[in-house]
């Protein structure tokens, strides 16, 4: 709110970090476990007197040099810059809070530049023990780069005391630090292995293609192998609702951990049938295909990682649409527009509402959802949702939804932010309607709106509720969290309750009063032209009362040449409680 | 009057003049990197274009140097854009907004001439004239980001063009209309131009003992390109005063001793500068070029302070002190001077050696 927001709907901002980030960290850990094993390998050249290994080395030195220099570094500077045009407010806040943290690891980076340089410059041209020294510093600095981004990049998912006091030490020293650490260690390590088996496929020499994926895959197991209790401790670290999200209560991560899962399994098989136990299977493609594995692998964590997070962006700071937990409260009470820099409406009126609910969903909504495009698309999530829905909806989103952020406003805002999603995106009625009183049904569908529609369409229901009465439907919305955690026991008063219940098994085949209608009379008027009683209790013999009622609203498809039933909702429900009697309920 | 769009800055941990102090000196070093690898492939990419013998294989040393130089460039510049973003946050993160599309441009581009540059340094021999072609490319590219980079300094400086954001929320705004703009962009470039020059004769210089025809070629053409240049280059920057708004051109008139101070000392290094080089006196002629870009550096600074005064001053950004963090820094600095000392020395060894 204190900085624009570059807008790119059709991308997302988070889509772009996702893509740069996920890329620099499979070069940069890349670049610290590669450097360790540049000297392991050379010192087994050494001792085993091989020159082909030597050889293997300095090529590998080079491809590690052109992938570390140009990609690695390039892409690190790049996520800076991503951060900062995406999320301005805490790539500052965590700059101005760790900038000699940022400093020192400057200064690694700069050592390890130069000593990969020096590494792969003076590579058979320096005494063998000095340039065995130099990759170990090499090496030495990469990880002291890594442990110093580990500690700031860290404090984000696990602030722990810092996130009040602030204070540098308490945050880099943070609860995730240590299994974070050992657990990238290992990636790192990992990471050296594939790319070890990726340049071993290259070479024309089968003893050293051989010996050299072998060397390779071993570190590959090790690594992880080392990794499974790392990450059971990183995980034990974690706070509460960060373990939730990462254990399957977020289906984006449930959905990106299954991927890891499916990598890591190949990753592990690739390893131990084409590297240990079957090195000669090692060529390009097979490489490549682990590469690949290591690649989802990577992705998958590093996207569960951020994920976990949320709502917030900095653990206990600030949420992922960039507003300071500590303003939410005054936000609340004056209103995100009054509050804003970066706005052109600072209050809602009735000429500017959608303009104003567009620049609240660009300042609050974007910087997970883009409209009309594939990350986290609001058009299509919205998509089923009314404007009563969307005010209900949007003012208790995170107590439904806890991995997304509190809405920043007054009520004006929250209905100007839903006119916006419901009339400019869905070109649906922003009217706020209030039920007539005494009409349920009405009422029960407002209900519905409110409470439901964020998540359910009214059909998708249809089946769930199918032969319940109002007091059966009741009893299921007062157990929701039986059906599934995601959700919670209907909230109201027991005259809402039932409301909302016959709602739901008013189009759901349940068992409706239909006082007041006539089914024979439906019958008459709407069949009776075409059928005889006699006919239709035979034809509706093996079906429910419930699948009477859904099959008269697909009657063209039963039987090509009937047209549909064109009564009311209520006249259906009577005529298949009338065609249900014919049958005697049976 | 238009509300001026300026985001709160945050707290520093210890008082602004320890930032400052740390802007001011690393960024004359990555100025220097910047210039000695964009002048000095820009150089070598014509040598290989008039492609005698001598001009090629000063083609094929720049070719080799230059992606030590690109590293050594994004490594040296990586800490002044650290330490102006602790000063100039709140400045520098909204004009990159503004200009988004451009900014996160920079990494593709550098990515790629990077790569190109390894290309003509590692395949130099094989690749001929294409190699020329690719190293003309990646100039290019350099010559791209320095603009883009010229534009974003330049914008950060200018708060009362924020609210054109409203007009451009996909980050596409422009300023290249801003009359300095040109000028700026111009200055900078020739200077590197000229430093690359100064660059080419040293690197020359270190390779005397290998290539004696190499080493007074380049010397010779180095400081000629950077005698040359620098003239073409005093006029512009003369130019470029005359194009600041008049508020910022008087800081160097008197309005501010400071300013005017380094801005007539800059004066006396350029003249002496160009002597030196006129007569050939490559050590002599660095030794003012350097302090100079180190006083450019300052004016700049000066300068910057001009565009913002009237919104904005490093005393007002206020101290939540935590000092150890920074004794961790100045330990590890030492620490790793100490790790580039022992890398030069067993470098230098290993090349007598050789």
């Amino acid at each position: 709110m204190h900085y624009p927001v570059w807008y790119l709907p059709e991308i997302g901002g988070g889509t772009l970090i996702a893509l740069i980030a996920v890329f620099h960290v499979f070069i940069s850990h890349f670049a610290v476990g590669g450097g360790l094993y540049l000297v392991l390998a050379e010192k087994k050249g050494l001792a085993e007197q091989s020159q082909a290994i030597l050889d293997f080395t300095k090529r590998h030195a080079r491809f590690f040099l052109l992938t570390t220099m140009v990609l690695g570094s390039i892409s690190g500077v790049g996520i800076w810059f991503i951060i900062a045009l995406v999320n301005p407010a805490a790539t500052s806040y965590l700059i101005h809070n760790f900038v000699f943290g940022w400093a020192a690891e400057w200064v690694f980076f700069t050592v390890e530049i130069a000593a990969a340089f020096v590494y792969y410059y003076f590579f058979g041209r320096m005494e063998s023990s000095t340039h065995l020294k130099v990759g170990y510093l090499y090496f030495f600095a990469a990880w002291m780069s890594l442990l110093l981004i580990n500690g700031i990049i860290g404090v984000m998912l696990t602030p722990g005391a810092w996130a009040e006091s602030s204070l540098f030490w308490q945050g880099f020293f943070n609860p995730s630090f240590w299994p974070s650490l050992f657990f990238r260690t290992c990636i790192a390590v990992l990471m050296a292995g594939c790319y070890g088996c990726l340049t071993a496929a290259w070479s024309d020499e089968e003893e050293v293609r051989v010996k050299m994926t072998r060397f390779s895959g071993i570190w590959s197991l090790v690594a992880m192998v080392a990794a499974i209790p790392c990450a059971l401790w990183y995980v034990a670290v974690l706070p509460e609702q960060a373990q939730q999200l990462v254990t399957g209560k977020s289906p984006t991560v449930a959905l990106a951990l299954q991927y890891g899962l499916v990598a890591v399994i190949l990753l592990l098989v690739l390893t131990l049938v084409t590297a240990i136990l079957r090195p000669t299977l090692n060529n390009r493609p097979v490489a490549l295909a682990a590469m690949l594995c290591a690649f989802v692998m990577l992705g998958s964590f590093e996207w569960t990682r951020e994920a976990a997070r949320r709502p917030y962006v900095i653990n206990e700071v600030i949420y992922s649409n960039s507003i300071f937990k500590k303003d939410l409260e005054s936000l609340n009470e004056k209103g995100f527009l009054k509050s804003a820099l970066w706005v052109q409406h600072h209050e809602v009126t009735a000429d500017n509402r959608m303009g104003a609910g567009h620049e609240l969903y660009i300042q609050q909504c974007y910087s997970c959802h883009t409209l009309g495009a594939g990350n986290n698309d609001l058009a299509a999530l919205t998509e089923k949702m009314s404007y009563p829905a969307l005010v209900a909806y949007i003012g208790k989103m995170h107590t439904i939804r806890p991995f997304m952020p509190p809405f920043a406003g007054t009520d004006t805002e929250v209905r100007a932010l839903s006119a916006f999603l419901a009339g400019e995106v869905h070109g649906k009625e922003t009217v706020d309607v209030v039920a007539e009183a005494g009409d349920g049904l009405a009422a029960g569908k407002q209900l519905f709106e409110e409470n439901c529609a964020a998540c359910h369409a009214r059909e998708d229901l249809s089946g769930a509720f199918a032969g319940k009465d109002v007091v059966g439907a009741g009893e299921m919305l007062s157990t929701l969290n039986e059906i599934s955690d995601e959700m919670e026991p209907f909230g109201g008063t027991d005259e809402e309750r039932n409301q909302l219940a016959g709602y739901l098994i008013s189009e759901s085949g349940g068992i409706v009063s239909t006082a007041g209608v006539d089914g024979g009379g439906v019958f008459d008027t709407h069949c009776s032209a075409c059928h005889a009683v006699e006919d239709i209790t035979e034809f509706t013999s093996g079906w429910d009362r419930a699948q009477i009622f859904t099959n008269l609203g697909r009657l063209p498809e039963l039987v090509p040449e009937m047209p549909p039933f064109e009564g009311t909702e209520t006249e259906r429900e009577a005529l298949a409680d009338y065609i249900d009697g014919l049958k005697g309920g049976k | 009057m238009a509300t001026i769009l300026i985001p709160p800055a945050d707290t520093l941990p210890v008082a602004w003049g320890w930032f400052q102090f740390l802007l001011l000196l690393t960024f004359p070093l990555h100025l220097l990197a910047m210039n000695a690898m964009l002048g000095g492939l820009i150089l070598g990419v014509v040598a290989h274009l008039r492609g005698d013998e001598v001009e090629r294989r000063l083609a094929h040393r720049i070719a080799v140097i230059t992606p030590m130089l690109i590293a050594l460039t994004v490594n040296l510049g990586v800490a002044p854009y650290l330490f102006l973003q602790v000063l100039y946050g709140q400045f520098i993160y909204t004009s990159s907004i503004l200009m988004g599309i451009g900014w996160i441009l920079v990494v593709p581009l550098l990515m790629f001439a990077y790569r190109g540059v390894y290309l003509y340094d590692f395949h130099f021999e094989k690749l001929g004239r294409l190699g020329l072609v690719i190293g003309g490319i990646c100039a290019v590219i350099f010559l791209g980001i320095a603009a883009i980079f010229s534009h974003n300094m330049l914008l950060m400086g200018l708060p009362e063009r924020f609210g054109e954001y409203f007009s451009h929320l996909d980050g596409s705004m422009l300023i290249a209309s801003e009359n300095s703009f040109p000028f700026r962009y111009l200055h900078m470039v020739l200077g590197a131009l000229a430093m690359g020059g100064l660059a080419v004769a040293l690197m020359g210089r270190f390779r005397a003992e290998r290539d004696l025809e190499l080493a007074e070629y380049s010397a010779k053409h180095g400081l000629r390109v950077f005698l040359g240049v620098t003239v073409i280059n005093t006029v512009v920057g003369i130019l470029y005063l005359l194009s600041l708004p008049r508020g910022q051109m008087l800081l160097f008139m008197g309005r501010d001793m400071g300013a005017t101070i380094a801005f007539a000392l800059g004066l006396l290094l350029t003249v002496g500068m160009l002597f030196t080089a006129w007569r050939g006196r490559l050590w002599m002629t660095i030794a003012h070029a350097v302090p100079l870009v180190v006083i450019m550096v300052f004016m700049r600074s000066w300068l910057r302070t001009g565009y913002l005064q009237k919104y904005y001053t490093l005393d007002q950004l206020q101290v939540v002190p935590q000092y150890s963090p920074m004794i961790f820094f100045f330990v590890i600095l030492i620490f790793g001077l100490l790790c580039l000392g022992w890398l030069w020395k067993k470098s230098a060894e290993a090349l007598a050696q050789t």
